[in-house]
């Protein structure tokens, strides 16, 4: 066996080499710069953002999601009427719009001197083709939403819509979706590329990866404040920490508040809370079985410990209602069903039902400890729950479409929804002709503060039907580098309006 | 041996043939389409109807499969219901990405399994040699996410030496940056990979130690490790040969699980949120391809084991 020993040395050496390159090749990184706090704004710097959610394509007419109106609006495409970040109606490719006092006629002034990013002048015509076609055409999303418009015609440079009766949320309408100015029978491709009137330019999608975004030159207002924006999607939180760390990221959104110690001991990012309309709806099928009996709902909600799932999600707020603090009507339901695992075990007791076993359908995207910890909730009350996870495709097939659910789980991130609640048809399953009415009552009033009210009052009756739980109010955590002003902290889920955004000298 | 290449081509036909028809099956028990995702939550039923038209997704079973299928006949693999995008061109693009990682993956799945693989047979009754088998059983038995993070906590967290994730932007314009961005992942699928290839070569080493024509030559003057390294050891390669077809899939499956952990812009996420999507006619010829490609390599191993080892050859002969 002596022999063998230079074998073994020539075997032994090749691994080592092996190795060694592995290392050597390793070795040669350079250390990534971290961005410093001082120093003026850089007009040709370029901001990379992290987000989750990438879109399937880039159709903003036809493709739903909130993946596209994050990015494409304001940034790409605009309307006459935009939204801030605090819900406040002002005017965009509109210089200035009047109401008439029965409030059935919207005159829009148009903007003189705005250009698509084609280069060709946006008109007057092009205006009335968008709207007109978008209320015409039910595969545009939001279609449903101009259904009050009786006609939409050009004055001049203005621009006169019509309707057939009041619509309160006509305006907030006009600034999503619905409202959105594109260039009159484009010949693009909608599903990968962009014709807008927006400050910013799409330069380049990398399918899996990121979309790319430039400034455009010829905007009709201030021009953006960075040459360049990339949008990088990073669905896992721990790979999109660690991107920050090695200064891959000026921003991070949808960060999980679970890690920010790590993060906030770098020094170069500062955390951003944000409010949001994500209402994480614990949708409750009440058409058979023990959900039917309002008591066992009742039970259900006051076993949930509400305060302890917020801390376990890392940052949020308490709500007890359908409509979040942003949007209008909002009012504090703690009263209708607070926390108390006694009262729940009795009502369960009185309903015969103490000893039920319900299903939870839950998307197997979101963290499990939300089941987690309603699984030990209900456990204490004498309700077994299993839980289901499910890809989104087959919550959307089963519980949204077939209702074939007893318990779901999904955060609603959508602002004003409050019309699936008066919907008998959603998967909610919640049909009260009383909620029904005071919605339609809502959009025909004539004023805001009205129409709040109305909103207010369905909202307590829902909660106090024990529709559904709802969980908490999604609060928005941004990681944004020292570097960085001008990003906006509330309702980045809904849209990330770039026009402020400003990077310093590093 | 042309008559056994052809043999075994109209049987890689046949498999390329029933895999077709397996994922297509499979594919349509997947619950939800594409039109209520595109549609999204607050879409009528008139407007998934339209979307649903507008996608041909209510075309009759046979006639999507047949459609398929004569496309791929003629080379077409389809178009995306998402992007239009051509799913040939995706997929050439993704391969930049997944087959460098590949063929790194399997080059140091190589390099560390031959070698310690034929040092462990040959070391047995060592404690080094044991403890190399050990470790390679352990590390066999690693999950592959697993053995990720482990490298990412040690060479990205600790050291800070390779990204913890991601792809450059410039993809291989800058070759040093793409291939550091691709050396962990590659780390991980090989080291475990390589694990069970180490065991492999370890077992075709010591079969070959015992045989006569080791101990043959041995007996006219050779020692036993320079028996083993002139006789032994082709027929170890012989074997490793035969294997490496299936290591090709093993590694395939693990760059699917790396890129998510990784964040690699390659075929295996792409994959993944396409079946998210279920933008089915995407995934049927994605998942073809990577099937297909595996199937030609055992096509190709055998074809080469067919010609390299004398006795099949002369099987043939007297036959």
């Amino acid at each position: 066996m002596r022999r063998s020993g230079r074998l073994r040395v020539a075997l032994a050496v090749s691994a080592v080499v092996a190795s060694a390159g592995l290392l050597l090749t390793a070795c040669t990184g350079e250390t990534p710069v971290a961005p410093t706090t001082t120093g003026a704004p850089d007009a040709n710097a370029s901001v990379a953002i992290r987000l989750v959610l990438e879109p399937g394509n880039l159709d903003i007419r036809t493709t739903a999601g909130a993946a596209l109106d994050q990015i494409l609006i304001d940034n790409i495409y605009q309307g006459l009427v935009s939204r801030t970040p605090e819900q406040e109606i002002v005017p965009a490719l509109a210089s200035d719009y009047t109401v008439s006092p029965d409030g059935l006629t919207y005159t829009f002034t148009v903007r003189d001197g705005v250009t698509f990013h084609d280069g060709s002048a946006m008109t007057v015509d092009d205006v009335v083709w968008s709207l007109q076609t978008h209320k015409a055409d039910a595969t545009w999303a939001d279609s449903a939403r101009l259904a009050r418009v009786a006609g939409v015609a050009a004055d001049g440079q203005d621009v006169v819509v019509t309707l057939s009766e009041p619509d309160s949320s006509l305006l907030w309408n006009l600034s999503g979706r619905a409202g959105l100015i594109f260039k009159k029978d484009d010949t693009i491709d909608y599903k990968t590329a962009a014709n807008g009137t927006g400050p910013f330019v799409l330069d380049n999608w990398k399918q899996g990866d990121s979309i790319t975004f430039t400034r455009y030159e010829e905007y009709w207002g201030e021009k953006a404040k960075v040459a360049e924006v990339v949008f990088d999607y990073v669905p896992d939180s721990q790979a999109a920490l660690t991107g920050a760390l090695a200064g891959e990221f000026d921003v991070l959104t949808g960060f999980d508040a679970t890690l920010k110690d790590q993060i906030e001991a770098t020094g170069d990012f500062a955390l951003v809370l944000g409010k949001a309309t994500d209402k994480w709806v614990l949708a409750m099928n009440s058409t058979s079985g023990p959900l039917a009996n309002k008591e066992v709902r009742q039970a259900i909600r006051q076993a949930i410990d509400h305060e302890a799932l917020i801390e376990a999600a890392g940052s949020g707020l308490p709500l007890y209602g359908p409509i979040p603090p942003l949007d209008p009507g909002y009012e504090d339901l703690s009263d209708v069903a607070p926390y108390d695992p006694d009262a729940a075990a009795t009502l369960l007791a009185d309903a015969g039902a103490d000893g039920t076993t319900l299903t939870l359908t839950v998307y197997n995207g979101y963290p499990t400890i939300f089941a987690q910890l309603l699984v030990s909730d209900l456990d204490q009350v004498g309700i077994t729950l299993k839980v289901e996870q499910v890809d989104f495709p087959t919550w959307i097939n089963d519980v949204y479409v077939n209702h074939d659910y007893q318990l779901s789980l999904v955060d609603h991130a959508e602002a004003r929804d409050f019309e699936n609640w008066a919907n008998p048809d959603y998967y909610f399953t919640y049909d009260n002709p009383q909620v029904q009415q005071l919605f339609q009552q809502s959009l025909s009033a004539l004023d805001e503060a009205e129409a709040s009210e109305y909103l207010r009052q369905a909202a307590r009756i829902v909660s106090e039907d024990m529709a559904a739980d709802w969980l908490y109010n999604w609060q928005s955590v941004q990681a944004v580098s020292t570097a960085i002003t001008g990003f906006p902290a509330d309702n980045v889920n809904a849209r990330i309006n770039l026009a402020e955004l400003s990077k310093s000298k590093g | 041996m042309i008559r056994y290449a052809l043999t075994r081509l109209a049987l890689l036909i046949v498999g390329l043939f029933v895999a077709s028809a397996l994922i297509f099956v499979t594919l349509r028990v997947l619950p939800g389409d594409v039109a209520q995702l595109v549609a999204g939550m607050n879409a009528t039923p008139a407007q998934i109807q339209a979307i649903r038209d507008q996608l041909g997704l209510d075309l009759p079973l046979p006639a999507q499969y047949a459609a398929w299928i004569g496309g791929v006949v003629r080379a077409d693999l389809g178009t995306s219901l998402l992007t239009g995008s051509s799913v040939a061109g995706e997929i050439a693009q993704k391969a930049t990405v997944t087959v460098p990682l590949g063929i790194l993956s399997l080059v140091i799945a190589l390099a560390f399994s031959i070698p310690f693989g034929v040092l462990s047979a040959m070391r047995r009754r060592h404690a080094d040699g044991t403890a190399l088998n050990v470790t390679a059983q352990t590390l066999a038995a690693v999950p592959v996410v697993w053995a990720g993070m482990m490298l990412v906590v040690v060479f990205a967290v600790w050291l800070g030496w390779l990204p913890a994730q991601g792809f450059p932007r410039a993809g291989w314009q800058d070759p040093a940056l793409a291939l550091r961005a691709l050396l962990l992942p590659a780390l991980t699928i090989g080291i475990v990979e390589g694990a069970v290839l180490l065991r492999f070569v370890r077992s075709a080493t010591l079969q070959a130690v015992g045989q006569d024509y080791v101990r043959t030559a041995a007996a006219k003057g050779l020692t036993r490790d320079q028996a083993l390294v002139r006789h032994g050891l082709p027929n170890v390669g012989l074997s490793i040969i035969t294997v490496l077809g299936l290591q090709v899939a093993g590694i395939i499956v693990g760059a699917v699980v790396i890129e998510q952990l990784f964040g690699l812009p390659g075929i295996g996420r792409m994959l993944v949120t396409d079946v998210a999507n279920r933008d089915l006619p995407k995934v049927q010829s994605e998942l073809l391809v990577l099937t297909g490609f595996v199937l030609i390599v055992g096509f190709v191993v055998d074809l080469v084991h067919r010609a390299i080892d004398p006795r099949l050859r002369q099987a043939e002969v007297h036959s």
